[in-house]
């Protein structure tokens, strides 16, 4: 390539300096028709973007008032809509419903006539008809379009005469985008925005004009021609900052995660996501034929009346109907799961054994077009996910200290059996900080040991403490009437890092009493269910009678949580499941990674259930139990609790598997 | 080699379909050269009974009398073909079979007990077998071209059962539904019209019925979530292929909805109104 610097001049206007192919040129906008008209010299046709029947459409353009000056657009899955753009800008949109390969690649061609007489039978192939043309405006992501087909069309061991006599002859002036639609996701497939080769000249839209790049020799004879000067650094600066934050704009958008997405698609042909597309996909076809590198077709027959002459042509055709698939026994791709399989997982997976690239360049069409708004990237996600990053460490925060206080007066304000040997009573709450989830109080009543009791729910004045009467001191406490004040303190220990639950998964598991502290966080979820992923608990009792807040499952229930329960032993009246809580896993689903489990029950349940969700895939620290040890002070004073490191009392009762490490389960601790 | 003897006839519907074939201007000639067309009450006073190599049936069957008839008929062509969407879907008048037959008829005739017709207005194919079936309100000239030209030539037509989304893209419309929010049934709809509508900024309505692999549930869902209300969907499958398999219980909805009053049942004491305006 040789820089050229010769010197010109035109009437009216200063000495305009032709840059070196090198250098960025700089094109004032109202000089845009003198590279139209540049463009139209040997009677090439212009082909640009216009305004047409509410989109910013191809068609050839004669002069720049009809590009689609002030316009920008906004795209969303299955909608498009003009708006206004930025002032004085010309190129504020991105990419509308067609694309150069309409051109390059049209509709319908003739490709050969059939001609029988008395002499004989002839063949004739049809002769490309193809005029000059030269595109205006194409973008990044059309660029690598044209070059994926080119790879498929002219590239392959069978080049298609059509498309190369359409290809050769057409000049491409580029201009790169700094803006970008939602459906983009050019920067994830490593298309765009910049725009790197295959075009001849390449723009970038400036509040004053553009900045202008050579790309080919033939850009460099089209510039020549131009009245251009070389861009100023902060021209070239403002075109950079443009692109860049189209690059922004992209890269905030959802992209597709293109490491190993061939190999990975092809493992998920068995996907159950297909048959739950098939039931938004019409098959309808439109993602095929706006699809800037879908190059399948079909061939029609032109015949005349006498079936002397017939015409054979090619059209554009999409994998998405029946007959596309069909042979004379009847189809292979009958079920619509199968036809938008065909088309991902030729796009992503298939296409770059074939051709070395993918078939799809993130230009988003397929979104934007879909009648119903399928988003390939949506799916794609789904069907074939990327490994995930290794989750990071649960930690839990540590505990508020408490106060030393001793016992306040609380007064009874109701009383409920809710089984033959525990009651739940109201209690009025003492002025002190509400209980978190997990958290405990001491309980006592005069002449008795303060006993540690969680607290089961908890009430703007009051809270719920749910007792079994395991011992005299709970056993007195279950006695005493509606009106009897006890004493209270707290709230003590570390509850359920509730925190660090939000958007995850949650499995809880309660073995009898345990249900008792897990009930305030069940009531969080269920208060603020959207902030939840997918929450089952499993419940187990040893009988029917000794079941829990029976009258609650049906809320948690309606409330989209999954319950699911088990009794060790039961009578004929007993109609649901027998057997240990962790034989509950037998009939779930997969527990998915991230998943956190709150577990609370005898410890034996817990280094039960503990073994089932490792074997699962939960790590240990992401299971949490809560235990159960002696304890006089409620806050790390006294000594009795002391497990390992820890004082339960003040550390936990909360702990996850982790912290507690080999201590957890062994005998004697 | 003898000329192949053409019929049409007609049995409930407008006669809209046939006269497409009289409206061939280009090839009328050449195809009248080529068959001998000996029954075509729109076209010549000329008569035959048959037999007939290639019987063209417009219309529906609406009374007992052609139900009978279209029997006949099959027996005496040699190839029967219906056109358009009355033979093929049972056409607008269809929309009874799930209305009050007897309401209506005492709505529109001042003397109901002298019209003889039947409850259901169906397709020819579900009294007789039909050899092919083009589809829309009316037919397309280029199909009935393509069809006869393929039978004379002895090919299989090209008649593609693929939605008229893929003729709308080829032909480089802009989606009505995606820019305008315009309802358009053609991803459920059988190709064939040119994707007619849509070039004038409409939304296709479902003349030719049911494309292979309609997906109904999913596209009302679809025009739901952009507006309409379901009532509107189902209203808009109630047209001139409402009773085709693929629709019906869409387009039933609708008719369930005008009865349960959303739009009132016509009465006897309506039309005494109007004849007392008269």
């Amino acid at each position: 390539m040789t820089p050229s610097a010769s010197m010109t001049s035109t009437a009216g206007s200063a000495a305009i300096t032709t840059p070196s192919a090198a250098e960025p040129a700089f094109l004032e906008r109202h000089d845009l028709d003198a590279l139209i008209g540049a463009l139209q010299a040997g009677d090439r046709r212009v082909i640009g973007p216009t305004v047409r029947d509410g989109a910013v459409i191809l068609d050839e353009i004669t002069t720049a008032a009809e590009l689609p000056a002030g316009v920008r657009e906004t795209q969303a899955p299955g909608r498009y809509r003009l708006e206004e753009g930025r002032k004085g800008r010309t190129f504020d949109f991105t990419v509308g419903p067609m694309s150069p390969k309409r051109w390059t690649f049209p509709a319908r061609v003739p490709i050969g006539t059939a001609r029988r007489e008395a002499a004989g039978t002839t063949f004739t192939a049809a002769t490309p008809d193809a005029p000059p043309l030269a595109f205006l405006g194409v973008r990044a992501c059309e660029l690598a379009a044209l070059d994926v087909q080119d790879r498929v069309l002219l590239r392959g061991p069978v080049a298609d005469q059509d498309y190369a006599a359409r290809r050769r002859s057409a000049i491409v002036v580029a201009i790169e985008c700094t803006t970008a639609a939602s459906t983009c996701f050019c920067a994830s497939m490593g298309t765009g925005p910049e725009v790197r080769d295959g075009a001849d000249l390449v723009l970038t839209e400036t509040q004053a004009g553009f900045v202008v790049r050579v790309g080919s020799d033939r850009g460099t004879r089209l510039l020549e021609g131009l009245p251009v000067r070389p861009a100023t650094e902060a021209e070239r600066d403002e075109a950079s900052v443009g692109v860049a934050e189209a690059r922004s704009a992209v890269r905030a958008n959802v992209g597709v995660a293109t490491t190993g997405l061939p190999v990975r698609l092809e493992a998920a042909l068995d996907h159950s996501r297909w048959a739950e597309v098939a039931e938004r996909c019409l098959t309808c076809g439109n993602c095929t034929l706006v699809c800037p590198t879908c190059f399948c077709t079909s061939v029609e027959q032109v015949s005349d009346l006498d079936g002397v002459e017939s015409t054979t042509q090619r059209a554009w055709d999409s994998c998405f109907s029946a007959g596309f698939a069909a042979v004379a026994g009847g189809t292979f791709r009958s079920r619509p799961q199968d036809r938008y399989r065909q088309w991902l997982t030729h796009k992503f997976s298939t296409w770059v054994e074939q051709f070395g690239t993918f078939g799809c360049v993130g230009c988003g069409r397929c979104v934007t077009w879909c009648p119903v708004g399928i988003d390939v990237r949506e799916e794609l996600a789904v069907i074939a996910p990327p490994p995930r990053p290794s989750l990071p460490i649960l930690s839990i925060p540590a505990p508020v200290p408490a106060d030393g206080a001793w016992l306040r007066s609380a007064r009874i304000l109701g009383s409920h059996r809710e089984t033959s040997d525990t009651v739940t009573l109201t209690m009025a709450w003492i002025d002190a900080p509400h209980p978190r989830p997990g958290q405990f109080v001491m309980v006592g009543l005069p002449s008795f040991p303060a006993a540690p009791i969680s607290v089961s729910r908890v009430h703007d004045t009051s809270i719920e403490l749910t007792i079994r009467a395991a011992g005299p001191a709970t056993a007195a406490l279950t006695a005493l009437p509606t009106g009897s004040e006890i004493g209270l303190r707290g709230p003590l220990g570390r509850g359920w890092p509730v925190d660090r639950m939000y958007g995850r998964d949650v499995v809880i598991v309660a073995g009898g009493i345990g249900l008792a502290p897990l009930r305030p966080l069940i009531d969080t979820i269920v208060d603020d269910r959207l902030q939840f992923g997918a929450v089952r608990i499993f419940l187990g009792a040893r009988t029917p009678r000794d079941r829990l807040f029976t009258s609650e499952l049906s809320a948690w229930t309606e409330a989209g949580l999954l319950v699911d329960e088990t009794v060790d032993r039961a009578g004929a009246d007993w109609l649901g499941r027998v057997g240990v809580v962790t034989h509950l896993f037998d009939h779930s689903e997969r527990i998915p990674e991230g998943t956190i489990a709150a577990v609370c029950g005898p410890e034996r349940m817990m280094e039960a259930t503990a073994d089932v969700l490792r074997s699962r895939g939960l790590t240990d620290d992401r299971i949490l139990i809560t235990l159960e040890r002696h304890m006089d002070c409620g806050v790390g004073l006294c000594g009795h609790c002391q497990l390992g490191r820890f004082f339960v009392c003040r550390d936990g009762p909360v702990f996850s598997l982790a912290e507690l490490g080999d201590t957890f389960g062994r005998e004697g601790r | 080699m003898s000329r192949p003897r053409l019929g049409v006839v007609k049995f409930a519907s407008c006669d809209g379909c046939q006269l497409t074939l009289l409206d061939l201007e280009d090839e009328l000639l050449a195809i009248t050269d080529r068959v001998d067309v000996v029954e075509f009450p729109e076209a010549t006073s000329a008569r035959s009974k048959g037999p007939y190599d290639l019987l063209l049936v417009e219309g529906s069957v609406s009374t007992p009398e052609q139900a009978e008839e279209i029997v006949e008929l099959r027996r005496r062509s040699a190839k029967l073909v219906t056109i358009g969407a009355c033979a093929t879907a049972g056409g607008i008048q269809a929309l009874r079979n799930v209305a009050h037959h007897d309401s209506w008829r005492a709505a529109v005739y001042p003397e109901p007990a002298w019209i003889e017709s039947l409850s259901t207005a169906t397709p020819i194919a579900e009294h007789v077998t039909v050899d092919a079936e083009l589809r829309g309100c009316p037919i397309a000239p280029g199909q009935l071209v393509e069809f006869l030209t393929a039978t004379l030539v002895g090919r299989r037509p090209q008649l593609p059962d693929e939605a008229v989304c893929l003729e709308c893209k080829r032909a480089g419309r802009v989606c009505v539904v995606v820019a305008s929010g315009e309802p358009c049934l053609g991803p459920v709809t059988r190709t064939g019209c040119g994707a007619l509508c849509p070039a004038f900024a409409r939304g296709c309505y479902a003349c030719f019925g049911p494309r292979e692999s309609a997906n109904v549930a999913g596209l009302r869902r679809g025009l739901v979530a952009d507006g309409m209300t379901a009532a509107e969907v189902d209203e808009r499958f109630a047209g001139f292929t409402a009773m085709a398999p693929a629709f019906a219980a869409t387009a039933s909805k609708a008719a369930a909805a005008y009865r349960e009053g959303t739009v009132a049942e016509p009465t006897t004491d309506r039309v005494e109104v109007d004849d007392a305006r008269r």
